[in-house]
């Protein structure tokens, strides 16, 4: 049997992974694959907490299920984002100074 | 009692085979040079997640990770690749200064640090158990858990959901919205600046015709 302490390590590692790319990465497609990658640790951790608690609730699962909805609504919502980042700064690095223009 | 420990063996072993591939992939998704392979990548560290869950005995999440993450996350992620060229540049992976990856790999590394100490220093950590049952099988339990039981939960966020599309389509929509005539009126005062400066010029003409009548 596969010990909690496992898969929560696998999920922090995840989330780390993840954090390390949104914080590093200047093109905005990487940004928002290590975004998900985020995403995907946390689900890791909540199935297995749910599930080795001592009371079982569906609590985790039905979370999960939520949270995978809303990841599909949230990435094409982002992938929007970028095309009107492009649109309107003509670039996707975030890594470039943007001036705002004036109303 | 061989077979027994060779079967005890075997779920750990499953676990660390899957859970390498997913580090890997992860990395790879990240740090490949090809945006394109990327995407691959993380569609199939995806699936590799899925794997995770059917561990875990919660075959009703891995369906749902396998038909959403790689299936129509990462469909979306290609479509950006491909409707923004720009993406494909490869000097885009190269970092603006080797101080602010050092910093990126130090913050992560904190993270993963600080979660881990959090998980199991904490006394709530000694309360889980060791192994669990596995009775979440039962998908007409997790069905009613979720629409008896926190149905109104469920509207709301199918209901935040629409709005984000709805929103995320009005908004790519909008610029080419607002060259219509037909929405952008032909009078009136969303009218074109040009249409309206036109306007006062036709008004202005009469008063000084009327003026200069006056004056004769």
């Amino acid at each position: 049997m596969v010990p909690l302490s496992w898969y929560l390590i696998l999920a922090f590692m995840l989330i780390g992974l993840g954090g390390y790319g949104m914080m590093v990465k200047r093109n905005l497609i990487r940004i928002l694959i290590g975004a998900e990658i985020m995403g995907n640790g946390v689900n890791i951790a909540l199935v297995a907490m749910s599930l080795y608690s001592p009371v079982f609730t569906f609590t985790g699962q039905g979370l999960i299920i939520l949270i995978i909805s809303v990841a599909a609504a949230h990435t094409a919502l982002a992938l929007v984002l970028m095309l009107m980042y492009n649109r309107r700064y003509d670039t996707v690095d975030l890594g470039q100074p943007i001036v705002m223009e004036e109303p | 009692m061989q077979e027994s420990t060779a079967l005890d063996l075997l779920e750990p072993g499953e676990f660390l085979l899957i859970a390498g591939i997913i580090l890997i992939l992860a990395y790879l998704a990240l740090e490949h040079k090809e945006i394109v392979y990327a995407a691959f990548f993380f569609g199939f560290m995806a699936s590799f997640v899925a794997g995770i869950f059917l561990l875990l005995e919660a075959p009703f999440i891995a369906g749902m990770q396998i038909a959403v993450y790689t299936g129509g996350i990462s469909a979306l992620i290609i479509f950006a690749v491909l409707l923004l060229p720009r993406a494909q540049d490869s000097s885009l992976e190269e970092f603006s200064s080797p101080r602010k990856r050092q910093i990126g790999l130090i913050m992560a590394t904190l993270v993963i640090i600080l979660s881990g100490v959090l998980a199991f220093i904490f006394p709530w950590a000694e309360s889980f158990d060791d192994t669990f049952i596995a009775i979440s099988n039962d998908l007409n339990e997790l069905a009613l858990w979720l629409w008896a039981d926190n149905g109104i939960y469920v509207q709301i966020i199918a209901l935040i959901m629409i709005t984000s599309l709805v929103g995320a389509i009005a908004l790519l929509k909008m610029d080419k919205a607002e060259q219509l005539v037909s929405i952008r009126g032909e009078f009136g005062i969303e009218a074109e600046p040009e249409l309206q400066e036109l306007d006062v010029l036709e008004d202005e003409e009469p008063d000084t015709e009327e003026h200069e009548e006056v004056d004769d």
